[in-house]
């Protein structure tokens, strides 16, 4: 009591005013809803206000490596190539997507859908790198930026005079970042796609159904690897940054998005090492829980539905009863209790074996089922379940919704884009991401950056334009 | 000279593939003189070598960390986001303190199959450890406080006050209501940045749940919810259901690292903010699996919006790109990847010169001229079926060297022992080995910003006994003397290491 | 899978898709002309066939067919007694083709179709705002009547 006494009242633990005390009496969840404040994100500062980076960056990757910053707050300038444009781009589902424009002299090309969310807030330039006028203008970028993200092949940044080696002599707080496939060392040139790195780090073989039960290597959805990798990279870039605000340098980060891939297999590797052991795929199963696992009910949820994805697809449901209450519980529910008295234990029930025993068990008494009944009769009984969610459930539900990290917004490009990216990466209470845009078109902001940062006259850019410089 | 072994159980076995009879690397990676030729071939030569110089791997542990003086705490249960979280600060060299209850991470005891022979073993005590938390315990410090106690949580609170961040995965609300959350410790620390990683979020309609046993939700929930399972497998148009043709979740605990990387990033955001940038002052941050998952979803949801399409599964093509696949060959399976027309074209110069059919059917149709319409389905069907015709011949070595000269994104899919053998992961290396104190020779990813020039991410130590630092910490963080710690351990609030110099 | 028929009665390349048929034994019917061949796959090898079964009924149909010899005439996925249906898709629909859109799904206006009009200025610069009622006056006023008839939602 004495010690507390002789700190000043401000400096005391403890609320400090009636806000304060009215906050900590509150619920937890109210507590929450009001400080995330979803919905007031810019009325707050941004984390990264002041940082620019340059975003010399094709497809999924190395974008996304840049968005993060720019959901942050950093201000990014994305070059891209003169009418290529960044490939991405060209991709759609099915080739059934697309917004438009591309850009005003290919009226009847679309942007697909498939560079949406990776290039967010990003303000569009074009140059060709090639061209003898480019290196200036890259220089003049240098001097007025943090930093740089490439994803061209190792030393071709450097065959333009553009490497780190020259860049560090003009801002030597400059950080420099690649980002590809394979980096120094025997297959430096290998090109990469999030596809290469799920196959080519061990990712891929151990994600589907074994071959014993007839399946075959399973690629994760689309190019969640690319995407995965390039925020590993973005943490890279803040520790770096963090390190020049002490030191006053810059650096130059490698990164390999095919390593990111061998980074998220976990005990793959140390069973390897120490035993020989190779890891194998398990399917829908866990190797070190179980129950913890996705079945396959008899019945759609949506028999009339039709949409396929919802009549003949929205039958499966998460079931995780793996602590020893859990377990007998769902063995009393399916009514299988010798089930349980075989495999009291965790450790047993968790060898394969069991697991197919289990499963298979599962299966059968969700035979006649749907996946909402199934989950229906877990969740009242106090256990753990939940449908395999698509992307209409998804975006029906009440939760992400309250949570703000699904929302409609209308893009200054494009109109009405329903958006889950940027807001769904964390909610921040004192500076939290916010969505501008989303990619622009090609070259939109080529008279603000080439016009108003790097102060070329308006007869030059019409010049380099009609050159195709720009 | 073979040596008779008899094989009565799988622990017999092990010996024989165990690191002592078989060390990594098998084969040697190629010497520096011969990947300079490499360089060469593309006159990369002078580039090259200033890249192995600046960004040489065993180099690291002769430069200086980037989050030295950064503190952290990481406090959860069962699962990997918080620990990967915390895991990336600590390859940077923050200082990362795990809490651990005395009894320790439940995640510590998991075994994959339950396979008690592949768990490691502490020299000193011969406590067991699971390979799946050995890995992401690396260079933290493991300290034992029971927090379920008034004064396990006043120590707690004492080493808040000296943190920077804090990454917390307990179920929602947990920790606020023993009085150690956010909204209490920032009275303590303004500066604190606090983290929460779960699953689906503390507040809103579907928050985390636990069981009525008290069982948490674990990854693949936060793929289940994510629409991340529903998208991923086979269809049944390719693989019968309940054979393959089903959707999939990871073999990974994808949604967990998922998490566990934003809330570094979010983290560190906040720590450049505060302490750079004008801030100031801590804050409170949530990030969740299925949130940050689907926020990686691609353009998934956007589609929806777009014309109510529902993302379908398609195996191991990709509905948006073409060729960019894998698909079965001789020995395994070769992924394939070119989508603009340039990689397109060469593709298929190179396997028309094997398969002159290829060029007929491929080549020459019109619709698979033109970059965007190569991705229908059909289209996919075409392409697919003549390139694995091709591929069906031969092994998965010889399609990448042939590929590779057309300088084809090609590769592969490894199998893990093939991962760790492969010369180019090993002269950089991607895998390394640890000689660690307490569990000997360790494999492990090495992480992936271990190429910085001037702070490269290492890894100093792998897997920590539990309690080890409990001693350490809590005498210097919360000035815990030895009597004091003595008593605290009877009380069972802490528990200490106590290492068995003999058993070196 | 990894195979072709490449049927000479109708000069009618049958797709024998890859996982499907990487090990699998059974009839299947051409799509050009319906003749029914016998194969048996063996880790993507024909091992035995195509062998003509005549009079009797496939197993299976292929997925995808195509005629290079008449202007690449297509049998697209779900041709009854052709191809057999591809049923694992977004929609029940499939276009294969951009599928042109005025209107997101809660019926505000979307920029998801083509020609679109020239909108941009000097060297490309495109601002912050999309001028529909400008540029496409007729979207803007269709838009307007969605309103009306109270078809624009939130969500």
């Amino acid at each position: 009591m004495e010690r507390i006494e002789r700190i000043p009242m401000e400096e005391q633990s403890g609320p400090r005013s009636r806000e304060e005390l009215e906050a900590n009496k509150m619920p937890y969840e109210e507590f929450c809803r009001k400080l995330f404040d979803v919905g007031n994100e810019f009325s707050k500062p941004q984390a990264l206000k002041g940082i620019r980076w340059l975003s010399c960056t094709m497809y999924i990757f190395t974008p996304h490596m840049v968005s993060n910053l720019a959901e942050l707050g950093a201000e990014v300038i994305k070059i891209e190539f003169p009418r290529l444009a960044d490939p991405m781009k060209h991709t759609s589902p099915f080739n059934e997507a697309y917004v438009y424009p591309l850009h005003d002299d290919r009226p009847l090309s679309g942007q697909g859908l498939g560079v949406i969310n990776a290039n967010v807030n990003k303000y569009f330039i074009t140059l060709d790198y090639h061209r003898p006028e480019a290196i200036e203008v890259m220089y003049r970028l240098v001097k007025m930026s943090d930093g740089l993200t490439e994803c061209y092949r190792p030393g071709t940044f450097d065959k333009w005079k553009i490497s780190y080696r020259y860049l560090m002599e003009i801002n030597p707080r400059f950080i420099y970042v690649w980002g590809g496939g394979f980096g120094y060392g025997p297959k430096v040139f290998g090109g990469s796609y999030d596809i290469l790195g799920q196959a080519h780090a061990g990712l891929a073989s151990i994600t589907g159904f074994h071959e014993d039960f007839g399946g075959f290597p399973v690629k994760h959805t689309n190019w969640v690897i690319d995407w995965y990798s390039g925020t590993l990279g973005t943490a890279g870039i803040l520790a770096a940054l963090y390190w020049r605000e002490k030191t006053g340098l810059g650096t130059m980060i490698e990164f390999s998005q095919v390593m990111c891939a061998a980074r998220c297999i976990g005990y793959t590797w140390p069973l390897y090492g120490k035993w020989g052991i190779v890891r194998q795929r398990w399917g829908n199963w866990d190797t070190l829980l179980c129950v913890h696992g996705i079945i396959c009910c008899g019945k759609s949820d949506y028999p009339d539905s039709k949409n396929p994805q919802l009549r003949d697809e929205a039958r499966y449901v998460m079931i995780s009863a793996f602590k020893d209450e859990d377990f007998k519980e769902l063995c009393k529910i399916i009514n299988r209790m010798d089930l349980y008295e075989k495999y009291q234990k965790h450790k047993d029930r968790v060898e394969a074996t069991a697991q197919i025993e289990i499963y298979n068990a599962l299966e059968e008494w969700a035979r006649d089922k749907s996946r909402s009944e199934v989950t229906k009769i877990l969740t009242e009984a106090g256990l753990l379940a939940m449908p395999v969610l698509n992307d209409k459930e998804i975006y029906e539900s009440p939760h992400f919704r309250a949570r703000g990290t699904i929302r409609w917004q209308a893009d200054p490009s494009y109109g009405d884009i329903l958006v889950h990216s940027t807001y769904s990466a964390g909610l921040l209470s004192k500076t939290p991401r916010r969505k501008y845009w989303d990619a622009r078109p090609v070259g939109a902001d080529n008279l603000r950056i080439y016009r108003e940062l790097l102060g070329y006259p308006m007869s030059t850019i019409k010049e380099w334009y009609a050159k195709g410089i720009i | 000279m073979a040596e008779e072994v008899r094989i009565k159980s799988r622990a017999d076995t092990m010996k024989l593939t165990s690191y002592e009879n078989r060390p990594w690397p098998v084969t040697p990676p190629p010497s520096r003189e011969e990947v300079m030729k490499a360089y060469e071939k593309r006159r990369a030569a002078e580039f090259g070598k200033w890249c192995e110089d600046n960004l040489w791997f065993y180099d690291s542990w002769n430069k200086p960390e980037a989050l030295r003086g950064v503190r952290v705490l990481e406090v959860g249960l069962w699962r990997l986001s918080h620990m990967f979280a915390g895991s990336i600060l600590a390859e940077f060299g923050a200082e990362v303190i795990k809490i651990e209850p005395p009894e320790g991470d439940p995640l510590r005891y998991l075994a994959p199959f339950g396979r008690d022979e592949y768990m490691f073993e502490d020299v000193y005590t011969g406590e067991k450890v699971s390979p799946e938390f050995l890995h992401e315990m690396r260079n933290k410090y493991s300290v034992t406080l029971d927090l379920e106690t008034e004064e396990g949580r006043e120590i707690y609170k004492k080493l808040a006050a000296t943190v920077d961040i804090i990454f917390e995965g307990y179920p929602p609300g947990y920790m606020d209501e023993l009085g150690i959350g956010y909204r209490q410790l920032s009275q303590i620390n303004p500066r604190l940045i606090y983290v929460w990683i779960g699953v689906l979020g503390q507040w809103g309609p579907w928050k985390d749940k636990v069981s009525k046993f008290g069982q948490w939700m674990l990854d693949p929930f936060g793929q289940v919810a994510s629409g991340f399972v529903a998208k991923t497998g086979y269809p049944p148009d390719l693989l019968d259901r309940g054979k393959g043709g089903d959707p999939t979740r990871s073999g990974s605990w994808i949604a967990d690292f998922t998490a566990g990387e934003q809330a570094a990033v979010n983290a560190l955001a906040a720590l450049y903010w505060r302490d750079y940038n004008g801030g100031n002052e801590g804050q409170f941050i949530e990030v969740t699996g299925s949130e940050a998952l689907f926020e990686i979803l691609d353009f998934d949801l956007s589609w929806y919006g777009f014309n109510e399409s529902i993302k379908a599964r398609t195996g191991s093509w990709d509905p948006c790109l073409n060729q960019y696949a894998w698909n079965p060959c001789k020995d395994g399976y070769m992924m394939i990847g070119g989508q603009t027309d340039r990689l397109w074209y060469r593709i298929n110069m190179c396997i028309e010169r094997d398969l002159p059919l290829f060029g007929r059917l491929i080549c020459e149709d019109p619709k698979l001229k033109e970059v965007a319409a190569r991705n229908a389905l059909d289209m996919l069907i075409k392409t697919y079926t003549l390139t694995t015709m091709w591929l069906r011949t031969q092994n998965r070595v010889e399609v990448e060297e042939k590929l590779l000269e057309y300088d084809i994104a090609a590769g592969p899919l490894l199998f893990p022992d093939e991962v760790a053998e492969y010369p180019h992961f090993v002269y950089r290396p991607w895998v390394h080995v640890i000689e660690d104190e307490h569990y000997g020779h360790v494999m492990y990813a090495v992480p992936p910003n271990a190429y910085h020039m001037r702070t490269p991410a290492r890894v100093k130590w792998i897997g920590r006994p539990l309690g080890k630092d409990t001693a350490e910490i809590l005498l210097k963080y919360a000035g815990i003397d030895q009597w004091k710690l003595r008593e605290l351990e009877e009380r069972g609030i802490v528990k200490i290491y106590r290492p068995n110099f003999e058993n070196k | 899978m990894c195979d072709i028929i490449w049927c000479k009665k109708c000069d009618t390349v049958n797709y024998l898709d890859p996982f499907n048929f990487w090990n699998w034994e059974g009839k299947i019917g051409c799509a050009g002309c319906g003749t029914v061949y016998y194969i048996h796959m063996i880790n993507g090898y024909m091992y035995r066939g195509p062998e003509e079964r005549p009079g009797e009924t496939p197993d299976i149909l292929p997925l995808y067919a195509d005629q290079p010899n008449n202007g690449y005439e297509k049998f697209l996925p779900g041709i009854p007694g052709k191809t057999r249906p591809y049923n694992c898709l977004p929609r029940e629909i499939y276009l294969g083709r951009a599928d042109y859109r005025k209107f997101s799904i809660r019926g505000r206006p979307v920029r998801g179709w083509a020609p679109q009009p020239k909108s941009t200025g000097p060297a490309g610069s495109h601002p912050f705002i999309w001028q529909v009622e400008k540029h496409s006056p007729e979207v803007w006023q269709e838009f307007i009547e969605k309103k009306k008839k109270g078809e624009v939602k939130d969500w």
